[in-house]
């Protein structure tokens, strides 16, 4: 399976990449291993040990109830799930232009998507602040969604388009012999095949949702009861600031769900990245 | 080679009968409109909420825009002046540049040296480590960035957090340091920040494009005598321009946007102005000093130095027609 | 209604020219254009009138709320729906609301900021619903100049506060010291604490807290900013004003404060106090009530004196407040200044004073909480009315704190990235130009 695997790999080596694997396993988990054992330790932001000194829950109740997290959990869920739902679809019927026909401005459609995923959120913030204003949607659950939706678009296209290339054009004209008109075989060929695809896009625009801070912090303004975990975190950042225990349980609320569902699917996302991001 | 010749396939689709050609009739009309029609919501989506919003961002830029214009939908031309206010700012060229472009410099080249160095090991590793080792680096990249971001504070907090108290206890510093006030160390935090969250993405990519490294090359270089450095710079790398292409632009464009990651920070959201990059400082002037016009000259500015980067990318590794 | 843990930061407000507390009435009653048609009792039965009520380091107002949301609901049939916001945060929501029209009907307003925010076009003048009410002549002074804009009254007056020396009384007695009278005093009291209690904060010297500052200016002859004509100059340069600055921000050098305390805010300060890790400190007259809040063990732990002199006496420390405004976007204006009436006048004005441990902005009540003999208010009271200071009454001033050109300068002085001189003119250059419009 490993290209770089040699025979003679000596014993010098092995020990190498001990210390290599164990090293890498500190760096990447010490912070999420901190977050937690602050978020069970009673006496976090005390003293520091490595393992909570008096365990509780008390922390995970706490945010859970007073400081609001049911609610901003949930109102994250809804905004990703919708960002997802959209911004998939829409991609998906982008991206099937992009790779399966050939048109006049085709290739300004894909630098023009290439282009625009740099565009930095703080060049977007105020006019799109105004813009959402205007449509009267501040404050409000879609306003954040119609925006997200544009942010994660590019990424989905672009990601896309690889799987949409990889799906052979033989299998298309099967189904054309068949019989099948275009939308048929959109559904029934297609479609199956780019899912793993589907699934990688949808993490990322998850993600994006999820993790969104700046314009969740100038949409939803004043509405505390439409918060986001990110801006909801910040928020209760501010109230509780150095209740160290109670952020850090806040943050696991926030980043297990995101972790877990990464673990589960990590063989596909490597599977979406190398034919998406790498065919490129 | 698939993973190599990218867009192979679509390129060639043109050549192919597609499903137009089938049917000459409707190939005309039907065939054309068709990528259109799936297109079209995503492009309206685009334009209407990424486009036009450039255009008006530029637009608020050239205006003396405070919260009475927001309030009253006025205009306010001023021409350049606020350009003029930002190019000529000791604050832009002493402090807001370096941080953003030197931060970013930095940080691409150690989340791609250390992103590749993973997907080495990674691929040596045998199949239960491969796993484990992956699923750890998937925990890494999960993290949100505000989350991530208070676990870092917490973590080099002056008072209690873990790096003074275990810096103390080796006798390595007498005092608790105050690690967010000096713009290094400040800058250290989130570059550890940024590192974390982002080499994830590069050693999973990296690895899919080892993986596809036809084993036959690799051997007839050892046969050749040729060792690891070696086979990794004259043999892996060239195969893997496009992945190498992609997580750097991807990686540069994401670095230079940090923005949760430095507005998070004690001091990191305006009080401290050694540590502003661009993207907090045009958000300070605009949602904090109601200056939305100069707010809007900085971003704009921000997103010509990215346009340039990138187009800059495109042209030199990503060929037209490969597109 | 969320239950809000109170107890955090303040970038407080301040009320400009309490300084003559002349408890007369105020000049500017009715004028503006009449549309008033407030009819006495209003029946509003099924509206919601929505409130934003800033939080900090004030002790929580969840209870006090919940009272006055009844008595609101009986007397007019509408609902209440309180807002807390926090002061960090709360110029930064307010900016973005008023450019988003999304502000609620009514809301506190840092004294500082109500000119501003007038200014903007987004408050509902009062003038004509106060004169009908007949309050007009029973407002505190100072906090209803600095409520007007352009000939109208903008903000309700509805409390003031002040900052002084709070100390922890058990720490204190351990290291055997005396509450300091002049700065000779308090340094050594610091220091002997300090050998006493090495882990301990003897001085807290937070970075991101402007109020904390402006006593030491003071208190050694300086003077925040001066105006000539039309013009400001800031004065934080002056060699009185380095001095204390010196004075202030040396005890930090001298290890007598924390690492931590550079980046901290006024809710820092409140939450290391009330752990009891602090020997004293600048807090708020709000603040006891807070602190046993955050910690009931704390329960007659300390106490409160004015603010030291460097030779002795009181140095002058900023007399805050707050308003409360109506904003444009208020649908039933009467409605909303029912509720204005019911929190600024008579029991509710005077039980939220007494709880939170501010001095109420009717003239009447004021009168009886500066003679109280309360250990926890007296001193306050005393800081008050003895050594009450203002900052530069300028509608510019709430540009200078949105730009922390004050918490600025402290955090590079304590970090040591900067000198007292170098630091302190750098913030008086950018003072300058902004009390003066500039940018």
């Amino acid at each position: 399976m490993s290209a770089l695997r040699t025979r003679r790999s000596s014993r010098a080596a092995q020990v190498g990449k001990g210390v290599a694997v164990v090293l890498l396993l500190v760096f990447t988990l010490f912070p999420a291993y901190w977050m937690l054992v602050s978020a069970l330790d009673a006496r976090a932001g005390l003293g520091s040990s490595f393992v909570p000194a008096s365990p509780t829950l008390e922390h995970f109740r706490f945010v859970l109830t007073e400081g609001g997290f049911d609610r901003f959990l949930r109102n994250s869920a809804i905004v990703a799930l919708a960002t997802v739902f959209v911004s998939s679809l829409l991609a998906l019927l982008a991206s099937v232009a992009v790779a399966r026909f050939r048109f006049t401005f085709r290739t300004q459609v894909l630098l023009m998507v290439l282009i625009v995923q740099m565009v930095p959120l703080e060049a977007l913030v105020i006019p799109l602040f105004v813009q959402v204003r205007d449509l009267r949607l501040l404050e409000q659950l879609l306003g954040l969604v119609i925006v997200y939706v544009a942010l994660a678009l590019p990424f989905g296209i672009w990601m896309l388009r690889g799987f949409v290339a990889a799906v052979p054009v033989e299998l298309e004209e099967a189904a054309y012999l068949d019989g099948a008109t275009w939308g048929r075989m959109f559904r029934s060929v297609l479609l199956p095949l780019v899912a793993p695809g589907l699934v990688a896009t949808s993490i990322f625009s998850f993600i994006t949702a999820w993790n969104e801070f700046l314009f969740a912090m100038t949409l939803l303004g004043g509405a505390t009861e439409n918060y986001t975990v990110a801006i909801g975190l910040r928020s209760f950042f501010g109230q509780h600031s150095n209740q160290w225990g109670a952020i850090m349980a806040a943050s696991t609320l926030i980043t297990v769900p995101v972790m877990i569902f990464f673990i589960l699917v990590q063989r596909r996302l490597a599977a979406g990245l190398t034919s998406g991001a790498v065919k490129g | 080679m698939a993973s190599t010749t990218p867009v192979a396939t679509p390129a060639g689709t043109g050549h192919r009968p597609g499903p137009a050609g089938r049917r000459p009739l409707g190939k005309s009309l039907a065939a054309r409109i068709r990528p259109w029609a799936l297109l079209a919501p995503a492009l309206l989506v685009l334009a209407v909420l990424l486009l036009w919003p450039l255009v008006r961002v530029a637009l608020f830029s050239l205006q003396d825009y405070g919260l009475r214009e927001i309030v009253s939908h006025e205009s306010n031309w001023i021409g350049f002046g606020n350009y003029a206010e930002v190019l000529t700012s000791a604050q832009l060229w002493q402090v807001v540049l370096p941080n953003t472009i030197g931060f970013a410099v930095v940080a691409v080249a150690c989340t791609v040296v250390l992103g590749t160095a993973v997907a080495v090991l990674l691929a040596s590793l045998g199949r239960v480590w491969r796993t484990v080792v992956s699923s750890a680096i998937m925990a890494a990249w999960a993290m949100p960035a505000v989350t991530g971001t208070y676990v870092w504070v917490w973590i080099f907090d002056a008072d209690r957090g873990v790096f003074n108290h275990v810096m103390q206890s080796l006798g390595l510093q007498d005092q608790p340091v105050n690690w967010f006030t000096d713009r290094w160390s400040f800058y250290g935090i989130v570059l550890l920040n940024i590192v974390h969250h982002g080499f994830p993405f590069v050693a999973v990519t990296v690895l899919a494009g080892l993986l596809g490294v036809p084993k036959e090359l690799l051997e007839a270089a050892e046969v050749d005598g040729a060792g690891g450095w070696r086979r990794f710079f004259s043999i892996i790398v060239p195969q893997l321009r496009q992945v190498f292409a992609v997580v750097i632009i991807l990686s540069t464009i994401w670095d230079f946007k940090v923005f949760a990651q430095v507005f998070l920070m004690p001091g990191g959201g305006g009080t401290n102005r050694e540590v502003l990059n661009l993207g907090v400082w045009s958000y300070v002037e605009s949602f904090g000093q109601n200056r939305y016009g100069f707010g809007s000259a900085i971003a704009v500015l921000l997103t010509v130095l990215l346009l340039i980067i990138t187009v800059a990318y495109v042209r030199t590794i990503l060929k037209e027609e490969e597109l | 209604m969320r239950r809000h843990n109170f107890g955090r930061t303040t970038t407080a407000a301040t009320a400009a020219a309490l300084t003559a507390l002349a408890l007369a009435a105020c000049g500017s009653g009715g004028s503006g254009d009449g549309d008033t048609g407030g009819d006495g009792g209003t029946d509003a039965e099924g509206q919601t009138l929505d409130v934003w009520i800033m939080q900090g380091t004030n002790p929580s107002g969840d209870a006090f709320f919940e009272e006055v949301a009844t008595a609101f609901t009986e007397q007019t049939g509408a609902e209440l729906n309180v807002e807390f916001v926090e002061w960090a945060d709360a110029h930064d929501r307010f900016v973005t609301s008023i450019a988003g029209g999304t502000t609620p009907d009514v809301a506190e307003t840092g004294t500082t900021w109500t000119p501003e925010f007038a200014d903007a076009g987004a408050l509902a003048p009062l003038d004509d619903y106060v004169a009908e009410a007949g309050l007009d002549t029973d407002l505190v002074e100072g906090l209803v100049e600095a409520g007007t804009y352009d000939g109208q009254l903008y903000g309700m007056p509805w409390y003031a506060g002040v900052r002084a020396l709070v100390y922890n009384t058990e720490i204190f007695e351990q290291a055997g010291v005396e509450p300091p009278t002049n700065w000779a005093e308090l340094e050594e009291a610091a220091k002997a604490i300090k050998a006493e209690f090495p882990d301990k904060i003897a001085v807290a010297v937070p970075g991101d807290a402007e109020f904390t500052v402006y006593p030491w200016v003071w208190g050694a002859g300086g003077e925040v900013a001066t105006l000539e004509g039309d013009t400001w100059t800031a004065q934080l340069d002056s060699p009185e004003s380095q001095e204390g600055l010196s004075f202030w921000t040396g005890l930090a050098e001298q290890g007598l404060s924390s690492e931590g305390a550079t980046t901290w805010k006024e809710t820092d300060v409140l939450d290391a106090f009330a752990q009891g890790n602090v020997g004293m400190a600048i807090m708020g007259s709000w603040t006891p009530g807070a602190i046993v809040e955050a910690n009931a063990d704390m329960e007659g732990k300390f106490a409160a004196v004015p603010i030291p002199g460097k030779d002795g006496g009181i140095a002058p420390s900023v007399l805050g407040g707050s308003h409360l405004s109506m904003f444009e976007t208020a649908e039933n204006k009467d409605l909303a200044f029912e509720f204005i009436e019911l929190m600024t006048t008579g029991e509710f004005a005077q039980k939220w004073g007494e709880q939170a441990g501010y001095f109420p902005g009717q003239a009447s009540l004021l009168t009886e909480t500066l003679e109280s003999t309360d250990p926890l208010v007296a001193p306050f009271a005393q800081q008050f009315v003895e050594g009450g200071g203002s900052v530069p009454v300028s509608p510019n001033f709430g540009a200078v704190q949105a730009k922390k050109t004050v918490g600025v300068m402290m955090q590079s002085i304590l970090s040591g990235s900067e000198d007292v001189a170098t630091a302190s003119g750098k913030a008086a250059e950018e003072m300058t130009s902004l009390l003066n419009g500039g940018s």
